[in-house]
């Protein structure tokens, strides 16, 4: 890195007009092409990011319409809304869909859309691969609902435990489609994991060293590596080995020829229990800028914080047995699983403590994102401790595929996962529209919602206890559960009406919220130091950085570095560590291709349910969308190239 | 808003990198880095299954045959030779000789390849015969996968480079394309120790 | 009938005297925090800096290290607290004796089959979907599935255990008090999962002989024109195709054993209770009462039904 430009007059700040000059050329190089064929095109992180999350927030809306027929279905005993098969298709779908197209796609769209902006860049690393995760994960959304509609949906549940659905008592299709659903969201979360951890190390702001990148980037990158030693298990099971003993008579579960059912449920779990951490962690990575910010203090134990999340996700790839207490595994290793079961609990309470003491040493300031923040404390809390309690294999052998499980659960994903994500929402939203959302629908929101998942949920925990087991379409009027069920069911419909005040205030406020400039809730870090919402190239120039917190650093102006190319797309690499400048990178222009090798790919997945000859043609197309795509690599607009070898001396 | 004081220029910074300092590194890093562990995984499906066996191969079920996938072994083995001169000449950004080598590499790709369907079937069990037919089949098979986009991604290299003109960070991507090169190869030692020596000796 | 909060063996007292621990104390840790959130809220404290942040002095900074230390330290101490107990509850739940009352459980789409083991074939007793033990005597369920995972749980008497293919597991439990406890398949296997209950009625020893004695015999002739007509019935239809009833050539294992059924309190998996009415309805539709079951419709004319219902209920 060279000294200012001699051009450049030292230690003074740019005037408006260079300024708006800068802007207008950057612009014409970062922007989207104009119109649909810009939208099917485009690179940016930001259009790709707000893909994601309007298309899984249209899934949280889905999965919640079908909670909604379950809890019809059984708020009284045998009730006739829905019969088993259509029962069995909505709550597979349900689970499907909660999982795996809507919690982890928006806690990766979060990261996608933000953690550039957080560590100053222009983009994520590699802009086309994101383009084409999002449109493998829209086919996977796509193919899962069509098939619903037309009979097709898979019915043996989000876990799809085999023999059910093996080849001799799942026939037809709908296990297919699971298990090529599963294919695409898996690339999807592959693709989104591989650029947040490349961007993390390799694209921050200078200045910004390891230990001062924002809480919620060590999250997602935490995160990002549990995605690739999580997801690769998953698309293993459903791929090569259930899809193949349906399709092609593989014996890998049958035991009449030395397969079997128990490796289905530890490869399905060895991704499954990493997953809800996956959902989970970031969830709490965005709790920290929420609490610093309101309450107008840097958080108490950084390094605590940043700890207690990689412990986490060591431990979570430590505890997928206790799925199966009641299976025939022996003790000694069941012990195993309930000691890391039950230890985990120990980094997440150290953070609650950090933000507490956080909190207690400031003046919080109550803003529907904090409310929904003291709703996570609140709610949260009570699943890690049904959690604690299902670590215990004597009680978890009564606990398991009951009712008191399903209550656990929703509290956990629901209190430590979508309350935090909802106050994310409040906070975050000023920054993607430039609006912000409605306080006052935001406190109905708030208050609606952490009282119907409380009066839902909670009556479970008795229902399991009392001898509900899970996955049933109904139950007989003599059991007794009828009352509790009723109660739950009615929850429901207090849930229901607070999210849709929450997409009412959604939609209304990106047309008439208050208008909220860049820096809304004078926060600390570097997505607030751009306009709302940010320019298509995030940053005129690469800010440096010299703390945790830029925003809350003493000084007076903003020291950026100058010198990235305005003719092309140009960002700067710096080193892994300390972030130290060290070359520019040519970043791609807006790019078809992604999409075409999206389609391409699911020709080959869902074709391959029905004849092995899609998979030939969808793979040779792929590999033309493939070389089209390399071919773009390698000859961009405005990049220099040196003459072929032939006109080379030898 | 605070205003902008430009304090340094990175005008002068490279464009084109080698090794960790480059994207497309961590991009193949990470693509090794999931296909590495998904073999590792299909490895202790593998083992597991092995447990329902009194013997491996079952009983009445030959052993894989050792001629072809031997073969096979030593010319990938030999063909790291042509990948790292590929790399060096790349690093040294001397396009003439990176060309050469990259078309010997392609023809490496394409007998391994060929080698490899051979391979497949004299495994002398069918994958839907048992459990350990579906195990052996897999471990192979997926490597297979992985082969065919190394090769394809070297035969697609090499087709650009007989194009008029190249952009510098050609240079890069064909180390890359080495260093994905070397991580198929040296995944395929344990594998082809699993699965032809292993029932052999255990 | 089929509480947790009411166990009625050693094996089911000691995991819910375990939960009421954890209730106790979990409850206490959630009302402790959110107290703490609460106060934490309102609380005033830090000086407002020039930068407009807020500020707290060493001994503040200090005072909040030791406040998330020791709360880290009780955490860590509750845990292991709890993994001892948990520890030992396994311990617990792994005794078992030597000898117990042996009974094979099967597990079908959707229904039980239960099978008392004896060396003397004569005295082997298959039934399904009801079960009697002693009540004091140690009983150990031996498991497997003829199709899919199925689970069995019981949740007076202990937890619960996957049915899974290919495998037997075992579970042992020794009913303290006589009574009729209710069990319900806790492993989604398909459309009829939700219907797949069972009954272990466990009652003192003496009666509990007297029943094995009797389930040991063969089912009794048929005594009456009527009877007799409903056993041709029963074994010229299709009935005979899946079920079988001892002293008859009807043999076929697909579906339940019916030898003693009408000495059961329940059909279908404890679906309905068992009586004339709710057993004619089943023959005639099954599909109605459990959609997707196996047992097709019957095609018999109103004769020939009534028949067969008066040849069953002769089937104690």
């Amino acid at each position: 890195m060279t000294a200012p430009d001699a051009n450049l007059p030292a230690d003074v700040t740019l005037t408006d007009a260079a300024i708006a000059e800068e802007a207008a050329t950057l612009d014409a190089v970062w922007r989207d092409a104009p119109g649909f064929w810009g939208w099917l095109t485009s690179v940016d992180h930001k259009s790709i990011g707000k893909r994601y999350l309007i298309t899984a927030f249209l899934m949280f809306l889905a999965g919640g319409i079908e909670a909604a027929m379950m809890r019809a279905q059984l708020a009284r005993p045998e009730n006739a809304f829905l019969g088993p098969d259509r029962y069995n298709q909505i709550f597979t779908t349900h689970g499907t869909t909660m999982m795996f197209l809507f919690a982890v796609p928006v806690m990766n769209a979060m990261g996608l859309y933000f953690v550039p902006l957080m560590v100053g860049a222009r983009n994520v690393a590699f802009p086309r691969l994101n383009a084409f995760g999002y449109w493998c994960y829209l086919v996977g959304v796509v193919f899962l609902y069509v098939s619903l509609f037309v009979n097709m949906g898979p019915d043996t549940g989000w876990t799809a435990y085999v023999p059910l659905s093996g080849p001799q008592f799942a026939p037809g299709h709908r296990v297919d489609v699971w298990a090529q659903l599963v294919t695409f969201t898996e690339i999807a979360a592959l693709a989104a994991a591989v650029n947040i951890i490349v961007t993390t190390f390799k694209m921050r702001a200078p200045g910004m060293s390891l230990n001062r990148i924002p809480i919620f980037v060590w999250a997602q990158l935490v995160v990002s590596f549990m995605i690739v030693f999580a997801m690769p298990a998953v698309a293993t099971g459903s791929t090569i080995m259930l899809a193949a003993d349906r399709a092609v008579d593989t014996q890998w579960f049958n035991p009449a020829e030395g397969g079997d059912s128990l490796l289905w449920q530890h490869v399905f779990w060895f991704f499954g229990h990493p997953e809800v951490y996956i959902i989970f962690l970031p969830a709490l990575g965005l709790i920290t800028p929420i609490i610093e910010t309101f309450s107008r203090r840097r958080v108490f134990g950084y390094s605590a914080l940043v700890l207690a999340n990689i412990t986490t996700a060591f431990f979570a790839f430590g505890l997928w047995v206790h799925h199966m207490f009641a299976t025939p595994i022996p003790e000694l290793g069941q012990s195993l699983f309930t000691a890391a079961s039950t230890l985990i609990a120990i980094p997440t309470g150290v953070q609650i403590f950090c933000w507490l003491v956080t909190m207690w040493s400031g003046r919080p300031r109550f803003t529907t994102a904090m409310l929904f923040v003291l709703g996570f404390f609140f709610t949260f809390v009570i699943g890690g401790i049904t959690g604690v309690m299902l670590a215990s294999v004597g009680f978890d052998q009564q606990a398991h595929d009951t009712f008191f499980v399903v209550a656990h659960f929703h509290y956990v994903l629901l209190g430590g996962a979508v309350l935090p994500l909802m106050a994310a929402f409040y906070f975050w939203y000023p920054k993607v529209t430039g609006r912000l959302l409605s306080e006052r629908l935001g406190k109905w929101h708030f208050w609606l919602f952490v009282i119907g998942v409380n009066v839902t949920f909670f009556p479970m925990h008795i229902l399991g206890l009392e001898g509900m087991p899970r996955r049933v379409y109904t139950y007989l009027e003599p059991t007794g559960w009828g009352s509790l069920n009723l109660l739950a069911s009615l929850g429901a419909v207090v849930i229901a009406i607070s999210v849709v005040i929450f997409v009412v205030n959604l939609v209304k406020s990106y047309w008439v919220g208050d208008v909220a400039g860049p820096d809304p809730w004078s926060s600390s870090g570097l997505e607030w130091a751009t306009s709302s919402p940010a320019p298509s190239y995030n940053f005129l120039h690469t800010p440096i950085v010299g703390s945790r917190h830029p925003l809350w650093e003493p000084i007076a102006d903003a020291p950026v570095l100058v010198g990235l190319r305005t003719d092309r797309r140009e960002v700067l690499l710096t080193t892994t560590f300390d972030a130290r400048p060290d070359s520019r990178n040519h970043h791609p222009n807006p790019s078809i291709w992604p999409l075409y090798v999206a389609l391409c790919m699911g020709v080959t997945f869902i074709g391959s349910i029905f004849s092995p000859y899609f998979i030939l043609g969808g793979i040779g197309l792929a590999f033309i969308g493939l070389a089209a795509w390399a071919w773009q690599s390698s000859h961009p607009a405005g990049h220099e190239l040196i003459a072929a070898p032939e006109a080379e001396p030898v | 808003m605070r205003r902008l004081r430009p304090a340094g220029s990175v005008a002068e910074l490279p464009t084109v990198t080698f090794g960790h300092r480059s994207l497309m590194w961590w991009g193949t890093l990470g693509f090794m880095t999931i296909e590495g562990w998904t073999t590792a995984l299909l490895v202790a499906c593998y083992f597991y299954l092995r447990q329902n066996f009194v013997s491996w191969p079952p009983l009445r079920t030959p052993l894989p045959s050792l001629l072809i996938p031997s073969i096979n072994l030593a010319v990938m083995l030999i063909s790291i030779v042509p990948a790292y001169l590929v790399e060096r000449a790349g690093k040294r950004l001397e396009a003439l000789p990176m060309r050469r080598w990259l078309v010997v590499s392609s023809l490496f790709g394409i007998a391994i390849l060929v080698l490899r369907w051979y391979e497949l079937w004299s495994l002398n069990i069918r994958w839907d015969t048992n459990a350990y037919g579906t195990a052996a089949w897999t471990l192979v098979g997926f490597h297979a996968t992985l082969l065919v986009l190394d090769v394809a991604d070297t035969i697609g290299l090499t087709l650009f480079l007989f194009i008029k003109r190249m952009p510098p960070k050609t240079f890069s991507d064909a180390a890359d394309n080495s260093f994905y090169w070397y991580f198929t190869v040296c995944l395929w030692i344990p594998l082809y120790l699993i699965v032809y020596v292993g029932p052999r000796i255990f | 009938m089929h509480s947790f909060f009411h166990p009625t063996s050693p094996q089911a007292h000691v995991v819910t005297t375990l939960w009421w621990w954890m209730f106790g104390v979990g409850g206490a840790v959630w009302l402790i925090v959110v107290i703490a959130m609460l106060y934490a809220a309102r609380a005033r404290r830090g000086e407002r800096g020039d930068d407009g942040l807020l500020h707290v002095s060493e001994s503040t900074h200090h005072a909040m290290e030791r406040t998330v230390i020791g709360a880290g330290v009780v955490t860590v101490v509750i845990l292991l607290a709890f993994l001892a107990y948990d520890f030992s509850v396994g311990e617990a739940l792994a005794q078992h004796p030597d000898r117990a009352l042996t009974i094979e459980l099967t597990g079908h789409q959707w229904w039980w089959e239960a099978t008392y083991e004896n060396p003397d074939p004569s005295k082997r007793i298959t039934t399904a979907n009801e079960i009697h033990v002693p009540v004091g005597r140690p009983v150990q369920i031996k498991l497997r599935s003829a199709d899919v995972i199925h689970s069995f749980w019981v949740p007076n008497l202990n937890g619960k255990r996957d049915l899974i293919p290919g495998y037997v597991s075992s579970q042992w439990f020794t009913a303290d008090t006589a009574g009729m406890y209710r069990g319900q398949c806790a492993e989604f296997c398909g459309l009829q999962h939700a219907k797949m209950a069972l009954y272990i009625i466990a009652e003192p020893a003496a009666k509990f002989d007297a029943w094995l004695a009797a389930s040991a015999t063969t089912a009794p002739l048929p005594t009456d024109s009527a009877t007799r007509f409903g056993e041709q019935v029963f074994l010229t239809a299709s009935c005979a195709v899946c079920h079988s009833i001892a002293g008859t050539p009807a043999m076929a294992t697909v579906g339940p054993n019916l030898t003693h059924i009408a000495s059961r309190r329940t059909i279908a998996a404890g679906t309905l209770a068992n009586n004339r009415a709710n057993l004619t309805g089943w023959i005639v539709d099954p599909q109605a009462f459990k959609p997707g079951t196996l047992m097709p419709k019957s095609t018999l004319q109103p004769a020939e039904l009534q028949a067969l219902i008066a040849y069953l209920e002769t089937l104690k």
